[in-house]
């Protein structure tokens, strides 16, 4: 708990003393991928099903808020509600159809699916005008979201990032949780103990649709453009697995460690190699790309996990063991 | 119905192809038990070594491939002692999360040394069209398919008949076993890492007067490879050149029917039907997606 209230408490003082836009869109983002890793990690982490197809949910949600705001004028907030029903049900839909599904399989069929909505959104182009993308529009004012003080945004993402943390926190700590865990480490014994483990795993996936689909809208209204190439991309769900794992796989902290740990790299990566050419865009992924083989390798259960057998504390998160224990 | 002969030959070519490039995934699958996320980058790489010997060196593909062959094979073992290596023991997690480390690395990799553009090689042939019967094809393709079919017959026999294959069939069918009479499984895992990165690699260079080489050209064939190898039963040699066939007609097929533009659509649902109805593959054991192996 201290870490979280140290870092949240951090990001909700930070705006009151800093002006400066550039270090607030910062903060901004990495509450907003730090928020998406955490609605990852409700079904990767905590129920032990690793997804790669999560970017169909947050590009549910960042098209509900482009196309109902372009098209019939609705406000973001109520799109955000239609975009959280629409993931759900494709939650449902995706987790009922990849429930026996283990390991690999269950990557390669979420992959699968993303695949599907990429190419949908790309050649549907009467609808979601294909690659070519759509501006959200902005309009002034709170209930159309659209926000010009950047403070305002970040108290906005601080909300969204305090209340996944909170999810994660009842995940790890009441029955459900539990159940979720005995599910993830083995499902066959928490079936012959009377756990709903088929069930448990669908409502996994579906409520981390929902979450996920909620950070999609956000960011569409934050960022102003939706593209599927973008936004349904594998390297997307690759993203938001990424901070979860770098922070710690099934730890209700670990999601904000890695999207912060992993956002600063970026900029830094990106201000220090972004200039020199064209070309050189790439160099940060790279890094990106050999940080991760490198975490596998010498921290695979995370950073928080690592963190806390440094300074000796037992007091990490009962569910830690999901990268590296279980298999 | 004039278009049946058609249909047909552009199946065969396009199968043979994608049957080399899935059983390179299916064998690293059925050894080691490891998705490879990173196959479609190796294809990648062979593609660029052939556009880089023809556009600096004048060496045709079919040359580069001969001369290529122990690069490629080094690199595929290399890559094993680097990266996979250390995490072979790890959970599935960790293993399917360095492949895909890899899989960023290498493709940004390519895009920071030969910019995000298309190059093509032109080659004196590429654009020579044979007909024969009702059907016309290119010859290019043709050659590759034709090589394919070779390696991957070559494949099958070296792990019919030759004692390091019969050491690799064993360590698929049980590790623990194969250890205890006396097989080191490190070398069979790096040999058989560097065996299907050499095949996708072989693939990549045969591709390479067909189609365009971009960083991420991967990412469209090992997509078919995936569903190929899961139709067939992942780990299952013989059910993934079948599946590729498979999967090669529905394409065809399909692109023939609805119009080129749907045509993935087509066999992804086929990916997400056999996944619901038969997720072990036409010839796998059934089950085998429960175990998660």
């Amino acid at each position: 708990m201290a870490p979280a209230l140290a870092l949240f408490g951090f990001a909700a003082l930070v705006p009151l003393v800093v002006r400066d836009a550039f270090f607030l869109d910062g903060l901004i983002l990495i509450l907003l991928w730090g928020s998406v890793a955490a609605a990852w990690n409700v079904a990767a982490g905590y129920a032990g099903q690793v997804s790669l197809g999560h970017s169909i949910f947050f590009g549910l949600g960042a098209y509900s808020a482009a196309l109902m705001g372009t098209k019939w004028n609705v406000s973001p907030w109520i799109a955000m509600v239609v975009g959280a029903a629409l993931a759900t049900v494709m939650g449902f839909v995706i987790g009922f159809l990849s429930n026996r599904l283990r390991g690999p399989y269950f990557v390669l069929a979420t992959i699968a699916f993303s695949q599907v909505f990429l190419i949908v959104g790309s050649r549907w182009r009467g609808f979601t005008s294909g690659s070519e993308g759509i501006p959200v529009p902005f309009r002034s004012g709170f209930w159309t979201l659209g926000l010009v003080d950047k403070r305002m945004w970040v108290y906005l993402m601080l909300a969204l990032a305090i209340g996944l943390y909170l999810i994660q926190l009842y995940l790890e700590r009441s029955r459900r949780g539990y159940q979720l865990a005995a599910v993830r480490e083995d499902e066959d014994a928490a079936l012959s103990l009377g756990v709903p483990a088929r069930r448990l795993k669908v409502a996994a996936i579906a409520v981390s649709a929902a979450l996920t689909s909620v950070c999609g809208t956000l960011w569409a209204q934050y960022v102003g453009f939706v593209d599927p190439f973008y936004v349904f991309s594998v390297d997307l769900s690759v993203r938001f697995a990424l901070a979860a794992v770098t922070g710690g796989l099934g730890t209700a902290l670990g999601p904000f460690l890695g999207a912060a740990l992993i956002t600063v790299l970026e900029t830094y990566l990106r201000a220090r190699f972004g200039g020199i050419g064209a070309g050189l865009v790439g160099i940060y992924l790279i890094i990106y790309g050999v940080a991760l083989i490198l975490i596998m390798r010498f921290a695979p259960q995370g950073l928080v996990p690592w963190l806390a057998s440094l300074t000796g504390r037992r007091r990490v998160s009962r569910a830690t063991g999901a990268a590296g224990v279980a298999s | 119905m004039h278009a049946v002969p058609q249909l047909a030959v552009s199946t065969l070519l396009l199968g043979g192809i994608y049957a080399l490039i899935a059983v390179g995934l299916t064998l690293i699958f059925g050894v080691m038990r490891v998705v490879n996320f990173a196959h479609g980058e190796f294809l990648m790489l062979a593609m660029y070594l052939a556009f880089w010997s023809f556009a600096l060196l004048g060496l045709d593909p079919y040359v580069t491939l001969v001369l290529a062959l122990p690069v490629i094979f080094a690199g595929g073992w290399l890559s094993y002692r680097l990266v996979m290596g250390p995490v072979i023991q790890a959970s599935h997690n960790v293993q399917i999360f360095t492949t895909v480390g890899l899989s960023i690395a290498l493709q940004n990799l390519a895009l920071v040394l030969w910019t995000a553009d298309a190059q093509f090689i032109r080659t004196p042939y590429y654009a020579v069209v044979v007909r024969l019967g009702g059907a016309a094809f290119n010859l290019a393709q043709a050659v590759a398919f034709l090589v394919a079919v070779l390696a991957t017959a070559a494949l099958f026999a070296f792990l019919r008949w030759s004692y390091t294959g019969k050491v690799m069939r064993a360590t698929a069918q049980d590790r623990q076993a194969a250890s205890l009479m006396g097989i080191d499984t490190g070398r069979v895992y790096s040999l058989t890492w560097a065996v299907g990165v050499t095949c996708v690699g072989v693939a990549g260079v045969l591709l390479a007067p067909v189609y365009p080489v971009y960083p991420t050209a991967g990412l469209q064939f090992v997509l078919i490879a995936y569903v190929a190898v899961v139709l067939g039963g992942l780990g299952d040699m013989a059910g993934a050149v079948i599946a590729s066939l498979i999967v090669a007609t529905v394409e065809v097929v399909g692109s023939y029917v609805i119009g080129t533009a749907w045509k993935e659509v087509l066999y992804l649902l086929l990916f997400i039907a056999i996944l619901l109805v038969r997720p072990a593959g036409l010839f796998g054991q059934r089950g085998a997606e429960n175990i998660g192996v």
